[in-house]
């Protein structure tokens, strides 16, 4: 059995992140990226099948990542968490959901998964778009917002978040799966682990080796930052709050 | 708003709350000005293991008299601060062995009550940690942590009610100097002036010294520990002692159920203070997936505790520490501008000394002496040495006493 997982790398959001005076896109000085933390939820759930699994089936997992040179940190990262090998998607131009999408598609047709394990959203954008493309584009069945993901049924039981609550699909494999939050808690990569990804080879695609010849189908026109219009004031007593809570 | 002051603190962290609390009981008007947030910074981090025993006698005397000072604090600010959970030194090789001994002889001399244990001792007060490679281990049943948020909450309740000023997301941008003496900062929201102004920035604590081209040999190191979550299969008592295993360079306590488990590994990563964000939240930190020292610190905590393993769930914990380059803080004025103090430079060990160092502090400003031996941590120690000038050079001095700080053998000349 072969997993794919795709591994964005994005600015750690846990930092304030700024935005160009000009409005043209975020702010890069001195941005610390990470793995997109819902595809490293996807990596660890594919390490837990790997680790669960108690048939005789090889379980291969690979990381793919499309993006500028420095994405091999974050495959790296994925190496190191235990994945067995990693492939970059070379290109220099920024891509949308809908790029990614076809670009994922393509490498899946020369790859075969059997499952391609994918974070919900990346935090950089929050587009959400990606997997559903893909599953569209490769008429693949989808599961999207995982929050447990068992064998079993058709091929897999999958419980999705939803607004209204847990909702229990089965989808045949091969599918898309989309991780949420509450799917797993993602490992930190061990020391063995960490010094035998060093020696793991990831293997860099050029974009235009795919031949993919789809436009991209958004335009990012510019961006802001959010300016908190909340303020804060100090009460001197209970009785100035009790004002202010029951005019 | 008041701008005029007594003193002016730079820096909320448990050093500057306590320093302003001590000034404020003795009837001074005191301004705290905080970057950030109130408790931020390092002491936000920050475990709070409570060793008394270590280094010189005088050492442990300002460590004991800490536990008085928060036994009151408890009182007047209602809050549990110090966890009485006894502590123990843990030893797999003769030379580590060899360091107990010692330690214990030391401890009986000066009256402290810690004794040896054997094996069988030590596996009955914590049976969720290996011991069957253990050649000696010691108790301090007085030994414990002090929770930093609680104390941090009781240092401004007190203060507050003995008239400190708190400016948070107020960082000082400069040091007014007027005829040779310092005499206010300047700040993102104005003016502030005072006779006495103290530097408690902790790791920012070298930046503000630059403000006066004074070279202050602290550097910024970073700090992992990880907390367990609380597991049914795994009992951490809340009251299980503290554990020093220096021969792996771990220290642990328990936590909400759960176990924390540090390291002062041989390598660490340093950061240099002026390059971060000016806004930088150390709240906000936290270690990549595969950072090699996060992985060196679970892989020693599954040598001692070998359910704790990378698929363990946990909480880790990411900071940023203040070393210097013999692992002592910097306590005082230096001789070259009448009305600074320095209180920086704690080492990993700030929590714990900080309710004595507040004592000590006040003393120095309004006293300019103390009941204390402070000799072993006055801020002039090091001023002019030449070889302790450069960034470069502080870093070097600094990064070498923090591979050290667990890995010398104590006693030892290395």
């Amino acid at each position: 059995m072969k997993i794919l997982v795709t591994c964005k790398r994005v600015p750690d959001t846990d930092q304030k992140i700024r935005v160009k005076e000009d409005g043209s896109g975020i702010d890069d000085s001195n941005l610390a990226y990470v793995l997109n933390p819902f595809d490293a939820i996807a990596v660890e759930e594919a390490l837990r099948i790997r680790e669960e699994d108690d048939t005789d089936d090889e379980i291969q997992i690979v990381v793919v990542g499309v993006g500028v040179t420095d994405y091999e940190a974050e495959l790296r990262t994925a190496l190191a968490m235990g994945a067995d090998r990693a492939i970059l998607v070379e290109n220099m131009t920024l891509m949308d959901p809908w790029t990614v999408a076809n670009t994922i598609a393509a490498v899946v047709e020369r790859e075969l998964p059997d499952l391609v394990l994918m974070g919900k959203q990346a935090v950089d954008d929050d587009a959400n778009q990606t997997g559903q493309f893909l599953a569209a584009l490769l008429q693949w069945p989808q599961a999207t917002f995982a929050s447990k993901i068992e064998f079993g049924g058709l091929g897999l039981q999958v419980a999705r978040e939803t607004d209204q609550g847990i909702e229990e699909i089965e989808v045949p494999l091969p599918a898309v799966v989309t991780a949420d939050l509450r799917l797993n808690e993602p490992r930190y990569a061990s020391l063995p682990s960490i010094l035998k990804a060093r020696k793991k080879e990831i293997e860099i695609i050029p974009h235009t080796d795919l031949q993919i010849d789809v436009a991209a189908q958004l335009e990012v026109l510019s961006m802001k930052s959010e300016i908190s219009q909340r303020s804060c004031i100090m009460l001197e007593d209970v009785n100035s709050l009790m004002e202010i809570i029951s005019p | 708003m008041k701008t005029s002051f007594d003193v002016i603190v730079i820096g909320a962290g448990v050093a500057g709350l306590s320093t302003a609390m001590q000034l404020a009981k003795r009837g001074q008007s005191v301004v705290v000005l905080e970057r950030e947030q109130l408790g931020n910074g390092s002491t936000g981090r920050a475990a709070g293991l409570l060793g008394q025993l270590r280094g010189t006698a005088e050492s442990t005397r300002m460590l004991m008299d800490g536990v008085e000072i928060v036994l009151d604090l408890e009182k007047q600010a209602d809050v549990e601060i110090y966890v009485q959970t006894g502590s123990l030194r843990i030893a797999e090789t003769p030379e580590r062995a060899q360091e107990i001994a010692d330690l214990v002889t030391m401890g009986n001399s000066i009256g402290f009550d810690i004794e040896h244990l054997t094996q069988t001792e030590v596996a009955a007060k914590l049976p969720y940690m290996k011991t069957d490679d253990l050649l000696d281990a010691c108790y301090c049943s007085t030994d414990g942590h002090l929770q930093p948020a609680e104390l941090v909450s009781a240092y401004i309740k007190v203060g507050r009610k003995h008239g400190v000023q708190y400016h948070t997301n107020c960082a000082v941008t400069n040091v007014i100097i007027t005829g040779g003496k310092a005499t206010g900062v300047e700040t993102e929201a104005g003016q502030f002036h005072a006779p006495v102004i103290v530097n408690t920035a902790g790791p920012w604590s070298y930046l503000v010294a630059g403000m006066t081209d004074t070279v202050l040999p602290t550097a910024a190191i970073c700090h992992h520990y990880l907390t367990t979550r609380p597991d049914d299969s795994i009992k951490v008592d809340r009251f299980s002692p503290a554990v020093r295993n220096r021969h792996l360079r771990l220290y642990t306590r328990p936590e909400s159920d759960g176990l924390i488990v540090g390291m002062y590994g041989e390598e660490a990563t340093e950061y240099d203070m002026e390059s971060l964000p000016r806004d930088f939240d150390m709240s906000a930190m936290k270690a990549r997936l595969d950072d090699i020292l996060v992985a060196t610190l679970v892989y020693n905590a599954n040598q001692r505790f070998p359910w704790i393993t990378e698929r363990t769930a946990m909480t880790m914990t990411t900071g940023i520490m203040t070393f210097t380059p013999d692992g002592k803080p910097f306590c005082g004025k230096l001789p070259d501008i009448e009305g600074l103090f320095y209180g920086a430079g704690f080492c990993g060990h700030g929590i714990v000394q900080s309710p004595t160092i507040g004592v000590i502090m006040a003393d120095l400003i309004l006293e300019g002496e103390t009941q204390y031996d402070i000799a072993a941590i006055e801020a002039d120690r090091y001023f002019d040495m030449p070889e302790l000038q450069t960034r470069a050079d502080i870093k070097a001095a600094a990064y070498q006493m923090h591979a050290g700080y667990y890995g010398n053998i104590e006693g030892s000349k290395q």
